[in-house]
């Protein structure tokens, strides 16, 4: 028996990990903060400025298993679309206010992340994809058969959130300003969040985990515990991004759930530039942009993004910020 | 229960899962020697259904649909290996399944462009239409038809496999890597025929499809996750499995629409979690092999 | 044996099958407390399938291990480190994009915490210190910054050792340390290796006969997954069975 059947597959990890170092690490939430503040300013349109923000966070959640933990999923849509659905389900079944309808759709999307995250963790390496779409796929399918709860195919509609009264303030939800800076409160403290567990013992492990799963091992690392805590972590935050587009639509399209929405996620994620911490919202931003742009005189702009991308699995496999802090970090 | 109704249904599973073992063999195939799992599948699968459309309104034929449709849909298929994934190899695994994945997106969307976004009916050749009867009840002959294709490919490919030289490179090559290099085999002219041959059996799965369901740009959706269930249950990298599972899954689809139709999709998702549950590597699966 | 009391640990009987093929059969052996221990064998003869066993990789097929008079056989792999036994591969297994000095930190934190969402990372200075102290002794203080990749082949192999280092370990499992080095990068290794010998008890498998001669205390031969023989240095090499074993093999091994 020769040692080297022993060895774990190759663990699955994005094609180059790198990350920001220095200032830009020191300072990266109140860096998003602030271009996130300015970012409805200087978009084209408030709408696509508030996609940005609920896609870039979808995606920064995405980022935390594929780009640090190195395990790709093509189920997120599960976590985003299952936020925004408990969401509005709690405020259109159930009359909760908007803030407790929030945790419980952030919850829900965790628990969700749970079950989902159990079960792909038992297979290994590339079967892990093809299990979190299958299992997406179980949710999407169990949304549009329980069509008096979830409304079908039509999607869930009936639970518009006009107002907001927060700390004494009422924050006008149809004012499309307010409703981004309302919104983009939630999306900073998950940044924060986000930053904080890459900071702690917990982000070394995960990369550990993604570096070398046989080694993570050997070194006392329980991987496949590490795996779903991640996973959970992540779904989470689809979650408040589901949630925070369920408040942004009022409705909840049954799209939400499906596998578009996934693939969107991993594209917007690999533009970017995975495993770095501004990554995903670059390459959210970037998307909706060619999205903005192209669809004024194509209706059939997935296929200029769907090619783009395709050019930069090939060329370009750390994506734009990826590829700008890796010449940065030059030696 | 109509004992007769319930064999009609049965029948029925079992042609559904017959178009099942193509596209997860063709997968299987793929995976098992590449090491990639080609996330273009399901969209290939659409194509070739279209192709299928496409060359039967050319030739008014549905038998050189069935002929040329997988054949041309499998070139492109080597034609896709050779110019995209090839660069791909030295890679992470990751790399060649997100460039499967960018390139079912963008076919989705170009058929789309060419054949319109709406569904368009298919229907069989006439001589196919109608039913027959058995003696234990009346078969839709088209079905019928669906199982005797399958079944000469699977006899097809057995053949292939085990009398073979190519067969018995793609075997050992699917076990390990390695005995190619040993056995001196051109590895890059393999990996090509191996690709194409994968999607073919999708193509092919796709043109048998078509008459029993609209064929629209989105078709391959389901079919890509239905594949990546019957892959994970038959157990992973087996071809065994494939067939199995694909039957089984058919047959469960099938038999739960007669009982409980708004559960007839979501029972395989079902039956998956359930079999990562108490055997994750699969029904025919080595343990240690992606689980 | 008479020293059964004072022994680390203890392996009885283990045997380890794939499918049916027979990799380790009734082996037996006992590792007393700061004593080198050479495991050899030709190709083939399940040295690498008794270090899986005995760091965790593989559960044994049948028979016992104790550690420090606790039953291993079904204690899963990432317990092992926790308990005291810690292992180096013989392919370089790095986590080849983090520095040198996180590969080092990352392994003593997992003794440390692992879970830990709320705390920073450098709330454990102490870590950061372990991680100094294993590599100035294998000699790599002065790359720590350095990203592990970037290291010469012979440093590698160092970083693997401060990566089991750190955690203490009273049991060291060392999968030939000097794989594929050259003359130079060996005797350093040797020289490292000896460092090590005073203060705790190591298991290695190697290759290089010159080496583990001197280095040893004890020397198990596995051929075909069974233990021909056991003893010293020199009780081994003039063993009739082992001599048998390596006729004709090449001159690496004798």
């Amino acid at each position: 028996m020769s040692s080297t059947s022993h060895a774990a597959p190759a663990a699955l990890r994005p094609p180059q990990a790198v990350g920001e170092a220095g200032f830009l690490s020191r300072w990266r939430v109140p860096l998003s903060i602030a271009v996130l503040c300015v970012l409805p300013w200087v978009l084209p349109s408030q709408a696509l400025a508030v996609n940005v923000l609920i896609y870039g966070l979808f995606a920064v959640g995405y980022n935390l298993l594929f780009g640090y933990t190195g395990l790709l999923s093509f189920g997120h849509a599960a976590f985003f679309g299952g936020g925004a659905y408990i969401t509005g389900m709690a405020i259109a079944h159930f009359g909760l206010g908007w803030f407790p309808a929030m945790l419980v759709g952030v919850a829900g999307s965790s628990v969700l992340a749970a079950v989902i995250g159990a079960l792909s963790i038992r297979t290994r390496g590339i079967y892990f994809c093809m299990v979190t779409l299958a299992l997406s796929q179980l949710v999407y399918y169990t949304a549009l058969q329980a069509s008096n709860w979830t409304g079908g195919e039509n999607g869930l509609r009936g639970f518009t959130v006009a107002k907001a009264d927060v700390l004494g303030f009422t924050v006008n939800l149809l004012d499309p300003m307010q409703k981004y800076y309302f919104l983009m409160v939630f999306a900073a403290l998950a940044l924060w969040f986000v930053s904080r567990v890459l900071n702690s013992p917990f982000g070394a492990a995960i990369e550990a985990v993604r570096e070398n799963e046989t080694r993570a091992r050997a070194c006392g690392y329980d991987v496949e515990r590490t795996k779903l805590l991640s996973f959970i972590l992540s779904g989470a935050l689809c979650g408040v991004a589901g949630t925070m587009s369920a408040i942004h639509l009022s409705i909840v399209p049954l799209d939400a759930l499906h596998y578009h929405t996934s693939s969107i996620v991993v594209m917007m994620t690999m533009l970017g530039g995975a495993g770095s911490f501004f990554g995903p919202f670059v390459g959210a931003l970037v998307f909706l942009l060619i999205e903005d742009v192209a669809s004024l005189w194509t209706s059939h702009w997935q296929l200029i993004v769907g090619v783009v991308f395709i050019l930069f699995v090939l060329f370009l496999p750390k994506g734009i910020w990826g590829t700008l802090i890796a010449w940065r970090n030059r030696p | 229960m109509d004992l007769e109704l319930f064999l009609m249904q049965l029948f029925s599973g079992l042609a559904l899962g017959a178009i099942l073992v193509m596209v997860a063999l063709g997968l299987t195939i793929i995976f098992g020697m590449l090491g990639i799992v080609n996330f273009a599948h399901g969209a290939l699968f659409m194509v070739g259904a279209y192709a299928g459309l496409w060359v039967a309104s050319l030739t008014g034929s549905f038998w050189w649909a069935l002929l040329i449709a997988p054949i041309a849909v499998g070139a492109f298929g080597m034609l896709v290996e050779r110019v995209l994934i090839r660069p791909l190899y030295k890679r992470t695994p990751d790399d060649p399944l997100l460039l499967t994945f960018g390139l079912g997106y963008v076919l989705v969307e170009a058929v789309r462009i060419t054949f319109g976004t709406d569904g368009i009916p298919f229907s069989a050749p006439e001589s196919l239409q109608g039913v027959v009867d058995l003696g234990i009840g009346y078969f839709p002959l088209y079905r019928l038809f669906v199982l005797g294709v399958v079944a000469v490919i699977l006899v097809l490919l057995w053949v292939a496999l085990e009398k073979t030289r190519f067969g018995l490179v793609v075997r050992a090559g699917a076990r390990d890597p390695l005995i190619m290099r040993v056995l001196g085999v051109d590895v890059s002219r393999l990996w090509l025929l191996v690709f194409g041959l994968g999607v073919g059996l999708t193509a092919l799965g796709g043109v048998l499809a078509a008459p029993m369901r609209n064929v629209s740009p989105e078709m391959g959706t389901l079919v890509l996750a239905e594949a990546f269930v019957v892959t994970v249950i038959g157990g992973m990298g087996s071809l065994l499995g494939a067939v199995v599972a694909g039957l089984l899954v058919g047959v469960a689809v099938s038999m739960t629409a007669l009982f409980a139709p708004e559960m007839a999709t979501i029972v395989m998702f079902g039956l998956m979690a359930l079999i990562l549950l108490v055997r994750p590597q699969g029904l025919f699966g080595r343990p240690g092999v992606g689980a | 044996m008479t020293t059964q009391t004072t022994a680390l640990m203890q392996v009885e009987n283990v045997g380890r099958t794939f499918g049916g093929f027979v990799a380790l059969a009734e082996v037996s052996a006992s590792f007393e407390r700061n004593k080198v221990t050479a495991v050899i064998g030709p190709n083939g003869a399940g040295k690498s399938t008794f270090f899986n066993v005995l760091s965790g990789v593989l559960p044994p097929s049948t028979g016992s291990i104790r550690f420090k008079g606790q039953e291993l056989a079904g204690t899963k792999q990432h317990r092992f480190a926790h308990l005291g036994i810690a292992r180096s591969y013989q392919i370089t297994n790095l986590f080849p994009k983090l520095s040198v000095q996180e590969n080092v930190r990352v392994a003593a934190q997992a003794l440390r915490t692992r879970y830990n969402l709320v705390m920073n990372r450098s709330a454990y200075p102490e870590l950061v210190e372990k991680a100094d102290a294993a590599l100035a002794h294998v000699g790599l203080h002065a790359k720590r910054e350095r990203v592990a990749s970037d290291l010469a082949h012979g440093e590698q192999r160092a970083l693997e050792i401060a990566i089991a280092l750190v955690a203490d370990p009273e049991l060291l499992l060392l999968d030939e340390p000097t794989a594929g080095m050259g003359p130079e990068e060996t005797k350093e290794m040797v020289a490292l290796l000896e460092r090590l010998a005073t203060e705790r008890t190591i298991l290695l498998v190697e290759h290089k006969m010159k080496m583990i001669l001197g280095l040893s205390d004890r020397i198990l031969v596995l051929h075909h997954g069974r233990l021909i023989a056991d003893g010293t240095p020199q009780a081994v090499q003039t063993d009739p069975e082992v001599r048998r074993v390596y006729l004709g093999q090449n001159d690496g091994y004798a």
